[in-house]
């Protein structure tokens, strides 16, 4: 090495260091300013699907609508009207006979083209419509409101009526499914090979095993689900059931290495303990290790289950990437889940959808963003140092 | 057959259940003389009764569902409820007699819990004979169908027109390699984004950041791992391939809307923090004293970074850029959202190509007839799919494991 | 710890419990993605305004849905298959040998694709093999293929407008789009000779921009461009008549007539399968079938219509109609 004498080398030495600092804390940079892009590009995008078109329409209950619903409105609003809202008006004189003959004014759901015309995006308003609209407009009779909907209706082919209700219950019946399979698969067979097992060769083999297993494909286990699940036990496609288990297989190496590395920090001195006591292995397991290493057990567990109801390749194979406007029932029935809906609404061609999509982002990286913070709060609250 | 099941479960072993472990309880209580100190309490007897009559139950359950899946017999649900109840009943009356009062019921149950522990580590075992099973089949159907050479070699993928009239298929026209030029491709501009600024950031958190900077830095990388990968597909086919088409209009280039950088550069990002954390892990393993040697001798930061921690990390870090390619080659939602369907062979990253996953998906959501060769090169694929990402995790592994021994 | 597993086996109890399977009371269909709009809105409609629950469809593809109808009866299969072509002799063999004997079949449609312009542009007159020249991937020169050099419409052929090629057209994703390849490129691309069997690539240069297909910025593309033709599904020209003029294909202008007596050579028509033994089993199917079959759906004002589904003729209607509502069984000799 040159003497560090020499003024012009330390000069240039110097600006190397300064160089290299830089660059580091630039690539930290660059994923801070990507992640600053990437959530104000999604709230841009989704956020205005929180307010909805509504429309005040004067409705004429009279015969004819029982076969042609549309016939109660006056024949300018019909193209603006939802569709979704027009069909019930037959279901609605069933409900209650003697609105016959009566009209009443009612705020109702626009379309998806009004909406995004009032919004001032791309829409598919002919220039008579776009008229109509302007001066209902002017009239006060068009209004952007409050979107409830989308959060208590299930999917629709309609933009306007969409929403991630039925997504959502579906999302938390496959997370019940995959908790009840993994978390007790998971942690017993992290505590037999932590506490238990013996160094043999099956033990290896299932040791390099779980490191493989995490990093397998997510869409392989797809095909596993649906030959396993599917072609062979006969469990109904599009269940939650199946699509439960499938995550829960893929769940299950995250759930094992937390566990283990949980298990693992605790000091032997805990077990040595125990054992002079008289404690069985299985007591100090059940009574000792356990409870000690809840916390890092349940950190692994969110972080898992984080991952697997964000995750939709697998899903796609074992047939949950359908239209299922409804919440299931049971854990047997077809049923959506959240990323299976958005990457439904993402591939629809009607541009009111991708504010739909970007909304249910929103939703989904809430409960995701929540579930981490949850796992990073119990990390830091019930970690202890050894 | 499920509803049968949960009657037997509910009306039949549930109750019998409590029923046995009152008795055992009852009987241990009733010999309750000179109890000897190893046997364990009551209530272990009790457990003891339950698990004696719950193991035949559910070895006739099991033997029942093997041979029906197994397509041998099928043994009419009542038939095995009826067995199930009767062989749940000679269990518990077994192993009530065995409750004598110098039984050790606690190592008897310790010796069955032990037995069920080791019973679900094996799922993991399972699972793994389970995919490379439900791909592998499928696989050699597909083989005897396409030679494997061609499948290897050949440069032009056509699926929808390989069935010949006469039945036979034309081998030529399954060549996979554009799809995996694609994948290659997309995963090349991935770890182009990845491996830089991950390895940049794992050395400013490792090295140079302060607490306050690290604690801030690290879980910002984290939510960038836990973001869904079809939120950055979303994001790639909406957001960033608009923006490359443009940029590349403006600079005078042809780019598709489909085209490979955008994937690429999203999934690039999505793997930053597996670099990121894989990369920290193993420079902070580095031991310190190299650090303070080479500092002594009056080497700047970058220099001792450069020079001696890079150097003794190496082995770590390649393993940390292997998983990452393992995982770019298997990720699949930014590909079936960004990418396109053309299985075109080019070098040129703004033109649409399709890879490996996007084909699997494809094949299974589009319109193709199902058992066509179509379908079945899916396992093909997969089958590449799943050789090439766990040979990359092994040699990942087996690499990360000589490092850790050398400094442990 | 002993309380946290409480609470776990209470969930494994709820899950195991809810397990409990009655008879299923929700249609199940499967197949065609170009069908699937139109099915799902039919789902909906009929979950929105009557007693059943909502039909659950997935979008198998057209072989997918027939592998996974015929694969056999009972509740674990599908009800309906949705195709968008007609079923295959070797499908409907495969479905007989696993007891799905009994199937009666669906005409609902057409699915016609246009090439439109600007209203203002003199007529364009194509030929079917024109229009798979100005858009094929590449063309026969010396007894090679070579990639399509053609940049201008007169290049193709001298009575053609002198306009430079820049056409708007449905991007791979779309089921337009594997109709047209289907349709146009692989027919001509047939009959000219030169191309290996089932060539069907489309271009992929600048004259041949994807663009979505449901989309109002074909049409305001169109408007502005004077140059520019768009390729779309038939309800969209004539939603937009003000704006946009159809180009005429062998001589035929698109109409409903001409899709629907198939002069117009671009259009392909849609069906749905349904297993009749599976009437009497599953709630609501029945009255799916009978609303998708109503005027209300493909009637001439019909709802399908408006999100592309081009109606059959009245007589054909109500002949498909009967056919299916009295499950007037598919024989195997109807079928190719």
């Amino acid at each position: 090495m040159t003497l560090p004498t020499d003024p012009a080398l330390h000069a240039r030495r110097k600006a190397k260091e300064r160089r290299f600092k830089t660059m580091s804390y630039a690539a930290i940079l660059v994923a801070g300013v990507f992640l600053v892009f990437f959530f104000a590009d999604i709230l841009r995008q989704g956020l205005p699907a929180l307010k909805q078109a509504e429309i005040l329409v004067p409705i004429h209950f009279t015969q004819d609508i029982l076969e042609y619903p549309e016939s109660s409105l006056p024949p300018e609003y019909v193209p603006l009207v939802s569709r979704g809202v027009v069909r019930l008006f037959p279901n609605e004189l069933h409900a209650t006979p003697k609105l016959l003959g009566s009209t009443q004014e009612r705020w109702v759901l626009a379309t998806a083209d009004v909406d995004q015309f009032l919004k001032g995006k791309p829409n598919r308003l002919k220039a008579k419509e776009r008229r109509t609209a302007e001066r209902l407009q002017s009239e006060g009779r068009l209004r952007l409101a409050w979107n409830i909907g989308f959060f208590t209706n299930g999917d629709s082919k309609l933009p306007e009526m969409a929403g991630v209700f039925a997504a959502a219950v579906g999302s938390v019946y496959v997370l019940l499914v995959t908790l009840a399979f993994s978390f007790p698969i998971g942690v017993m067979a992290a505590v037999y090979l932590e506490e238990f097992a013996p160094d043999n060769r099956l033990m290896q083999i299932i040791e390099v095993n779980i490191n493989n297993l995490a990093a397998i494909p997510s869409i392989l286990f797809g095909l596993l689900g649906l030959a396993i699940f599917i072609q062979f036990f006969g469990i109904p496609r599009s269940s939650s059931m199946v699509g439960g288990l499938t995550l829960g297989l893929m769940t299950l190496p995250v759930i094992i290495i937390a566990t283990r590395a949980a298990i693992r920090a605790i000091p032997s001195a805990i077990r040595e303990g125990a054992m002079a006591l008289g404690a069985t292995r299985w007591q100090v397991v059940w009574d000792h290790i356990l409870p000690l290493a809840l916390p890092g057990i349940l950190t692994g567990t969110i972080i898992g289950l984080a991952r697997a109801i964000g995750e939709t390749a697998p899903l796609i194979l074992v047939g949950m990437v359908a239209f299922i406007p409804q919440p299931a029932a049971s854990f047997l029935e077809a049923t959506s889940v959240l990323p299976a809906q958005i990457y439904t609404w993402a591939s629809d061609s009607q541009r009111a959808f991708v504010e739909r999509t970007a909304a249910g982002i929103v939703v989904l990286l809430v409960i995701l963003l929540s579930m981490n913070a949850l796992a990073i709060f119990l990390r830091t609250k019930y970690e202890r140092k050894w | 057959m499920t509803q049968p099941l949960t009657i037997v479960l509910f009306l039949g072993l549930i109750p019998l259940a409590a029923f046995g472990y009152r008795l055992g309880r009852g009987k241990r209580l009733a010999q309750s003389a000179t109890p000897s100190p190893f046997a364990g309490s009551a209530g272990i007897f009790g457990w003891y009764a339950v698990l004696g009559a719950a193991k035949p139950a559910l070895a006739i359950n099991l033997a029942a569902l093997g041979l029906y899946l197994a397509g041998i017999l099928s043994i009419p649900m009542p038939v095995v409820a009826a067995s199930t109840v009767v062989a749940a009943m000679v269990g518990l009356f077994l192993a009530l007699r065995a409750i004598q009062p110098h039984f050790r019921a606690r190592e008897a149950i310790e010796k069955t819990i032990q037995r069920m522990l080791f019973v679900a580590s094996l799922i993991s075992i399972l699972t793994t004979i389970g995919i490379v099973a439900s791909v592998i089949f499928e696989a050699i159907h597909f083989f005897r169908l396409v030679s494997l050479w061609e499948f290897i070699t050949g440069t032009q993928w056509n699926p929808d027109d390989a069935l010949r009239p006469d039945g036979t298929v034309d081998s030529s026209l399954f060549g996979a390699v554009p799809l995996f030029a694609g994948t290659l491709l997309i995963t090349c501009i991935a770890m182009s984004v990845a491996i830089p600024v991950g390895l940049f950031s794992a050395i400013c958190m490792s090295e140079y950041a302060s607490p306050l900077i690290r604690r801030i830095a690290k879980p910002t990388l984290e939510i960038l791992a836990g973001i869904p990968t079809v939120v950055y597909g979303f994001f790639a086919a909406i957001t960033v391939s608009p923006l490359v088409v443009e940029t590349a209009g403006r600079l005078g280039l042809q780019a598709d809307s489909t085209n490979a950088l955008s994937p690429g550069l999203v999934m690039g990002i999505m793997i930053i923090p597996l670099v990121s954390s894989l990369a920290d892990d193993v420079i902070s393993a580095v031991p310190q004293n190299l650090r303070e040697g080479s500092l002594a001798l009056g080497a700047f930061p970058s220099e001792t970074i450069k020079r001696v921690v890079l150097p003794a990390a190496l082995p770590g870090i390649v393993s940390a850029c292997l998983l990452a390619v393992s995982r770019a080659v298997g990720e699949t939602m930014i590909v079936v959202m960004a990418a396109g369907l053309q299985p075109v062979l080019s070098a040129n990253p703004l033109r649409g190509m399709t890879t490996v996953n996007v084909r699997i998906v494809d094949a299974f959501t589009g319109d193709q007839a199902f058992d066509s060769p179509e379908t079945l090169s899916t396992f093909g694929l997969g089958l590449a799919l799943l050789v090439i990402t766990l040979g990359l995790n092994i040699i990942s592994l087996t690499v990360i494991r000589k490092f850790r021994q050398r400094y442990e | 710890m002993r309380g946290f597993c409480k609470v776990l086996l209470a969930a494994a109890l709820f899950v195991a419990s809810t397990g409990l399977a009655q008879a299923r009371d929700q249609v199940k269909i499967v197949g065609s993605s170009t069908v699937f709009p139109f099915s799902s809105f039919v789902a909906e409609e009929l979950g929105a305004t009557g007693k059943f629950k909502t039909p659950v469809v997935e979008s198998t593809g057209s072989g997918g849905g027939h592998k996974l109808f015929g694969a056999g009866m009972g509740e674990n299969t599908p009800d309906i298959a949705n195709s968008s072509r007609r079923m295959k002799r070797s499908e409907f063999e495969r479905a007989e040998q696993n007891g799905v004997t009994d199937i009666s079949e669906a005409l609902i449609g057409f699915d016609g694709i246009v090439i439109a312009q600007n209203k203002d542009d003199a007529p364009l007159k194509l030929t079917l093999e024109q229009l798979a020249l100005a858009t094929i991937a590449e063309v026969p020169k010396d007894g090679k293929l070579v990639p399509n050099p053609y940049t201008s419409w007169d290049q193709i052929s001298p009575d053609l407008p002198k306009r430079p090629i820049v056409i708007y057209g449905p991007p791979t994703s779309s089921g337009t789009r594997d109709a047209f390849e289907e349709l146009v490129i692989e027919k001509v691309a047939h009959k000219l000779g030169s191309y290996e069997k089932g060539y069907k690539k489309v271009r992929q240069d600048s004259a041949y921009v994807p663009a979505g297909e449901n989309d109002n910025l074909i049409v305001q593309k169109l408007a502005k461009d004077k140059n520019a033709v768009g390729i779309f599904g038939y309800s969209f020209l004539e939603e937009n008549q003000d704006t946009i003029q159809a180009a005429t294909i062998d001589g035929v202008t698109p109409s409903l007539d001409t899709i629907a007596q198939g002069t117009y050579p671009i259009s392909r028509s849609l069906y749905f399968y349904v297993k009749n033994a599976h009437y009497d089993k599953i709630p609501g199917l029945k009255e799916y079938v009978e609303l998708f079959m109503s005027e209300r759906m493909i009637g001439d004002k019909g709802a399908l219509k408006r999100i592309g589904l081009v109606p059959l003729p009245a007589d054909v209607r109500e002949k498909a109609r009967q056919k299916v509502l009295n499950r007037v069984k598919l024989t195997k000799d109807e079928l190719q």
